[in-house]
């Protein structure tokens, strides 16, 4: 196999293809950043194959990067003793020779500099041989949320024997495993820079066999093409359609449907029915219909055919929100919403 | 019928690749130990020594970090592990909290296919497969600590100390994930009722799986409710309150199941039968469900209780049991020359443990095969005379404190009688155990060639060997007569019909060395090479 990353875009199965991947027999090494997508990992391996195959792990980014990577390395010759997801110091305030740099005084290692730390001290060396060691295969999802010093340790693991199935979506970055002032800062500021930091680290990228969503459909993925300018082609044969409402009387009548979930741009628990957060409603993959409120900002520049200019954070939640749905999308104008908001 | 290890593995022939090992211990302020490391055989290990060596101690160190088990430790109490020596240091030195006394116990695996137990959270800072249990004063209780160090006295805050599983790569670990399933065989608790129940619980476990073992016990909880349904309902309806057979971690299947041999339970028949069976069943399995079987089994002092048959019996058994990884501490010479010598390892003294793993093979087979021997007492000494038979041994100890003006045991001087024929088999293992040896022998009507040619090669600083020169002197006894004949003729002439003194002598050797003993008051003088073994002997 190799080292690839696959560019994927939304509802084209990449979870599936890692848990495909770990039915071979090899020991496979699975993390990603979120416990949700840890969760959402184990729960589609249970159910393909009865269990968690022999020789296969699956943890959180930070899990393995501590557990795995930190601690058996260091060994007892530190005072660490877990991670810390509070901030670090700013940068200027200790050197990344002194010890305050990367521990708190608990002896917390600050979770933002923890792949600084392996890095500098040398220990990213004894990473690559601990997994060489153990596993045959590493499978990373959610590709996109590595940023900060996390990114440059991921890139420095394509140094390792075993084989490597990296995937993600580009434009689902709506998260960052951590940020550190200025590292990385730009990394998602185009994608012709960001996929060439992967070929630059050995790393195959692939960005055409999932180019195409199973679950949405022809009339959404033509929405996100045109209206958003991020290509995504599509494999589902459903009828269904992207609809504006205008009417308070159909707003109403969707705010009261509990199948269907309202997705609100920020605090959607406001509002008093069946909802989520644009971001937050990334990896959920259930849903037959879906409602994307957009908040008055958004809804201007819909209205102008302009949605592809808002800017990237907002535009890439509008994506995961939108490719959610397996079937209809109802656009409702916030502003429809208010009479149920409280607090 | 061979008993080695070694050889009745070599016969099994396709013996299943041994699951998971214990290649190293390694000890730091436990018990009499500053610290202790301890290489093992993957097959066997045999723990000799004194009394007060560490035997039980070693083995006690891997059944409490193999078993993970917390109030295993509190039981034992942390003050009672802890090296008493540690302690006072700490106290001398002032008693300041960054000081206080920390012991640990490693336990260092073969490889596994698990990175958890994998890593360089160990004190030799090594990236390998481990456990480690540590005592050490708790983190959250630092403000506890240091007002109890404040005060006067010796007062060492033990309360407040943390007993830590871990493994190498730093993750905690427990009862329940155990990655080595072993059992611990204690024959001098043999009948303790604790012990037995704790035995009889560990050995169930270690033949029944989780899922086996809540079958059980939910099928007996059923059986008691089906039991208190149908024949108390009759009281019960007739009472406000209710009688119910009771279920909880006190009284379930694990605490009333007992162990039954022919019919009769185990604690009803006599100790070395116990001792003998317990160790059966637990050798008994292994072939079977791999992750079922026992991975390490631990003997104390098998010998203990068991008749000479019974042990024979015993030490076929162990021979035979493939595929654990046994660890034995004994007293007995017998236990260690039977199952092999190159796999024990000497406690005690002051020096660092030594093991006979570098004994040569045909040097091993002859002491398990030997009709008896004394390999133990003669590890455990430092000195010793080698004599050649029963004559000599009678009359050393006599002789000894009239050339020296000592005794052989103020000197530390150990005498063992041994079949001329052996002389160069103890030879072997002086070289290894560096005990200074002093060979006496006969030169048989040829000194240069059965006192000098004879070990030529075998002596390295540690042995010599001393004979008479003079051919004509061939035996003990004629050196004996020629340096006191007015002695011998006094006491034994009388009585002589046809034998010379001399020839009456040979002829009788124990009976003779026994009247020298008993009669001679101290006027025996020493043959020249006698007292030249016995002053070299004790330098």
């Amino acid at each position: 196999m190799g080292k690839t990353v696959i560019f994927a875009v939304a509802g084209s199965g990449k979870t599936t293809r890692i848990v495909e991947e770990l039915g071979k027999g090899q020991r496979c090494l699975v993390f990603t950043y979120t416990e949700e997508n840890v969760l959402n990992l184990r729960r589609k391996i249970v159910q393909r194959y009865g269990g968690l195959p022999a020789g296969v792990r699956v943890m959180t980014y930070f899990g393995f990067l501590h557990s795995f990577c930190f601690r058996p390395a260091a060994g007892l010759r530190t005072r660490a003793r877990g991670i810390s997801f509070a901030d670090a110091p700013p940068a200027g305030r200790y050197n990344a020779s002194q010890e305050s740099y990367f521990m708190d005084r608990g002896g917390r290692l600050y979770h933002e500099r923890l792949a600084k730390l392996l890095i500098d001290r040398g220990l990213a060396e004894d990473a690559r041989a601990r997994i060489d060691r153990f596993f045959d295969l590493v499978c990373v999802d959610e590709v996109q949320d590595f940023a900060g010093h996390d990114f440059n340790f991921l890139m420095g693991l394509s140094g390792i024997r075993a084989d490597m199935l990296l995937v993600g979506d580009f434009h689902q970055h709506t998260y960052d495993t951590s940020r550190d002032g200025s590292v990385n800062k730009n990394l998602h500021a185009g994608f012709s820079g960001y996929a060439k930091r992967f070929r630059d680290a050995g790393i195959e990228v692939d960005t055409s066999s999932m180019a195409h969503s199973r679950r949405c459909s022809a009339a959404v993925c033509s929405f996100i093409s045109d209206r958003l300018g991020i290509p995504i082609g599509t494999l589902s044969e459903r009828a269904a359609s992207v609809r504006d409402v205008t009417s308070q009387d159909d707003a109403d009548a969707l705010w009261r449907r509990p199948d269907v979930v309202k997705l609100f741009y920020q605090s959607h628990s406001k509002f008093g029915c069946a909802s989520q957060n644009w971001g937050a409603s990334k990896g959920e993959d259930h849903y037959d219909e879906v409602c994307v409120v957009l908040n008055p900002k958004t809804l201007a520049l819909h209205a102008k055919g302009q949605l592809s200019t808002l800017p990237s954070g907002t535009l890439n939640k509008l994506y995961v929100a939108l490719s959610r749905s397996r079937g209809d999308v109802h656009l409702v104008p916030q502003k429809l919403l208010e009479r149920y908001k409280s607090g | 019928m061979t008993t080695a290890l070694a050889s009745g593995v070599d016969e099994g022939g396709a013996l299943a690749q041994p699951r998971a090992r214990i290649q190293k211990i390694v000890l730091s302020n436990f018990k009499k130990f500053e610290t202790l490391t301890l290489d093992f055989d993957p097959l066997l290990n045999i723990f000799a020594g004194g009394n007060e060596a560490g035997k039980s101690t070693a083995m006690l160190a891997i059944d409490l970090a193999l078993s993970a088990s917390r109030s295993k430790v509190e039981a034992l109490g942390v003050e009672a592990l802890m090296r008493k020596g540690a302690v006072e240091a700490f106290v001398a030195g002032g008693k300041k909290p960054d000081a206080l006394p920390v012991f640990f116990v490693e336990v260092y695996l073969s490889d596994f296919p698990d990175h958890d137990l994998c890593g360089r959270c160990n004190s030799l800072h090594v990236d390998t497969f481990g456990l480690r249990l540590s005592c050490e004063p708790s983190d959250d209780y630092a403000e506890e600590i240091k007002q109890l160090l404040a005060e006067d006295g010796d007062n060492v805050p033990f309360e407040f100390y943390a007993i830590k599983f871990h493994t190498f790569a730093g993750a905690p670990y427990n009862g329940h994930s155990r990655p080595m399933r072993h059992l611990l065989i204690d024959g001098a608790q043999i009948d303790a009722d604790h012990a037995q129940r704790e035995y009889t619980r560990a050995l169930y476990r270690s033949h029944a799986s989780p899922s086996h073992r809540g079958g059980h016990e939910n099928r007996y909880r059923q059986a008691k409710n089906a039991f208190a349904a149908e024949h108390l309902a009759e009281l019960n309806a007739q009472l406000d309150v209710k009688f119910q057979a009771r279920s909880s971690s006190k009284s379930n299947l694990e605490s009333d199941l007992q162990i039954v041999e022919a019919g009769v339970p185990l604690e009803s028949r006599g100790r070395g039968r116990q001792a003998l069976v317990k160790t059966e069943f637990a050798l008994a399995r292994g072939r079977g469900a791999k992750s079922e079987a026992i991975d390490a089994l631990l003997l104390e002092e098998p010998e203990n209780h068991l008749s000479h048959i019974s042990m024979r019996k015993l030490l076929d058994a162990l021979a035979a049991a493939g595929g654990k990884q046994l660890f034995i501490s004994t007293h007995s010479s017998l236990v260690c020359a039977r199952l092999d010598l190159r796999k024990v390892i000497m406690l005690g003294g002051s020096g660092k443990p030594t093991t006979l793993r570098s004994l040569d093979k045909p040097t091993a087979d002859f002491f398990c095969k030997a009709p008896d021997n004394y390999v133990l007492e003669f590890a455990m000494s430092s000195k010793v005379i080698l004599v050649e038979g029963d004559a000599e041994f009678i009359l050393i100890s006599a002789l000894y404190e009239s050339c020296s003006q000592s005794t052989l045991a103020r000197d530390g001087v150990h005498v063992i009688a041994v079949g001329g024929t052996s002389f160069k088999r103890y030879l072997a293992l002086a070289e290894v155990l560096k005990v200074r040896t002093a060979v006496v022998r006969d030169n048989d009507g040829d000194y240069q060639r059965h006192c000098v040619d004879n070990y030529d090669g075998l002596l390295g600083n540690q042995a010599r060997v001393f004979a008479d020169s003079d051919n004509r002197r061939s035996t003990f006894e004629i050196c004996v007569y020629e340096d006191n004949k007015e002695l011998c003729e006094e006491l034994f002439a009388p009585g002589r019909r046809t034998l010379s003194v001399k020839d009456w002598m040979l002829d009788n050797k124990a009976e003779a060395a026994l009247a020298l003993l008993e009669r001679s008051e101290g006027r025996l003088s020493v043959p020249d090479y006698l007292r030249e073994a016995i002053e070299w002997a004790r330098q």
